[in-house]
């Protein structure tokens, strides 16, 4: 037996090493070209959302849920006659979105929207793993109500860390955040009375879900995601991307100034805001 | 051919493993929350394990299992059985782990990311293959 088996190791040892090894060799380099270029390639085109199919079930429930919602009432800043209209939906116990608001937004604002460069939108768009983005986009619409929905929203942005998640990004700081909200009104000078009143009756709540439905159906999936004169740009874009986005569709439309405005049919992806009639703040 | 095997399993995991630290770290994409699985896993709190990103350590793992299977490979190693332990013992602590990460996706996340599954594959693929090496190596020595 002893004699028998050795020549199988000599031979599996010997045999054609060389061309074994080549081909080894080769299946790594390829293996790295491969990587190198699937890397590259979803550098430059970013998968937007999970494409697995119980996320697209959870999506198209969420679509359905929303699909009985109004027109959307986004909140508005800016000159109205701005050749591009940047639009935003995010959701405020997002702390990415809480980032781009803090970091980023006050830039846009200064440089991009008093300008004139650009007439800017924001519409809620709560996603369902934060329990108290709903509260928080009812304060909004609250405030707005009395005519401060963008120090509302600089608040609350700001503030994340006092009602928002908790740093493990999965459970929140309270359950209860009104009374934090109520201190926001407090500080930006709402009548605290009139707006605790609406926040407990949730009489706005149709707003916050007629902008989250415009979402649904422009296939929003996260936030931020930003619309540049109907352009999606998906997740969180430093103030450089914002930019050269607006200033391209800016181009884009001052070589095409006779494009008709008002063919684009309303509620389809395909929006063509500077047809939309501005909203009310 | 075995370790051969595990070499190229390995590369594909290295780069499975990078690309979601770079996910990670905003290099590719763009950070966003969202309703997707990765997005919900790689931004949880689970998503950081001994103050560096999971992802990271799933690279250093791939490397280290790509290193030294490429070492067993080599002529003056190939017969040294030392290489299929340390393959097998690194390749269970890396099921181990992908095991309680899987747990932590579907049961305290509730999301599921399509490259951790990848990785999850890979990695179990790797465990065979060693625990393979391993009986095999025996096998050839009781044989002789």
């Amino acid at each position: 037996m002893a004699n028998n088996n050795p020549p199988r190791n000599a031979k599996s040892a010997a045999a054609k090493p060389s061309s074994n090894r080549g081909a080894f060799y080769g299946i790594l380099v390829a293996i790295v070209i491969v990587g190198i270029a699937a890397i590259l390639y979803l550098k430059a085109s970013p998968p937007s959302a999970d494409s697995g199919a119980s996320a697209q079930a959870a999506y198209a429930a969420l679509q359905r849920d929303y699909a009985k919602a109004g027109p959307p009432r986004p909140y508005v800043m800016g000159d109205s006659t701005a050749p591009v209209v940047i639009e935003e939906f995010a959701d405020f116990e997002c702390p990415v979105c809480g980032s781009y608001a803090t970091v980023t937004e006050p830039d846009v604002r200064r440089m991009i929207i008093d300008t004139h460069l650009a007439y800017y939108k924001y519409y809620d768009f709560p996603l369902p793993m934060h329990h108290n983005t709903q509260s928080a986009s009812n304060a909004a619409a609250c405030a707005a109500d009395q005519g401060k929905f963008w120090e509302m929203h600089d608040q609350l942005f700001a503030g994340q860390d006092a009602w928002g998640l908790n740093p493990d990004g999965a459970t929140q700081v309270t359950d209860n955040p009104k009374s934090v909200f109520m201190g926001y009104a407090k500080a930006i000078g709402l009548n605290t009375s009139d707006f605790e009143q609406c926040y407990d009756s949730k009489k706005e709540q149709a707003r916050v879900n007629a902008n989250a439905a415009e979402g649904f159906r422009r296939n929003v999936n996260q936030t931020p995601t930003f619309f540049i004169n109907g352009k999606m740009f998906a997740g969180s874009i430093p103030y450089d991307v914002m930019k050269k986005a607006v200033d391209d569709a800016a181009a884009a439309k001052k070589s095409a100034p006779a494009a008709a405005p008002a063919t684009t049919p309303a509620g389809t992806s395909a929006v063509n805001p500077a047809a939309k009639p501005a909203a009310p703040k | 051919m075995r370790r051969m095997i595990i070499a190229a399993l390995a590369l594909i995991g290295v780069f499975v493993a990078l690309y979601l630290t770079l996910y990670k770290m905003g290099v590719i994409g763009h950070l966003a929350c969202g309703l997707g699985g990765c997005e919900r896993v790689n931004t949880s709190k689970w998503a950081i394990f001994a103050g560096a990103p999971v992802a990271a350590w799933g690279v250093a793992f791939y490397t280290t299992t790509f290193v030294v299977a490429l070492i067993g490979t080599s002529p003056s190693w190939i017969d040294r059985r030392e290489i299929a332990y340390v393959l097998a013992g690194m390749s269970f602590v890396g099921v181990a782990f992908t095991a309680w990460l899987t747990y932590l996706e579907l049961f305290v996340i509730e999301a599921i990311c399509k490259y951790c599954v990848t990785s999850a594959v890979i990695v179990t693929a790797i465990f065979i293959v060693s625990i393979a090496d391993v009986a095999m190596g025996s096998r050839v020595q009781s044989g002789e």
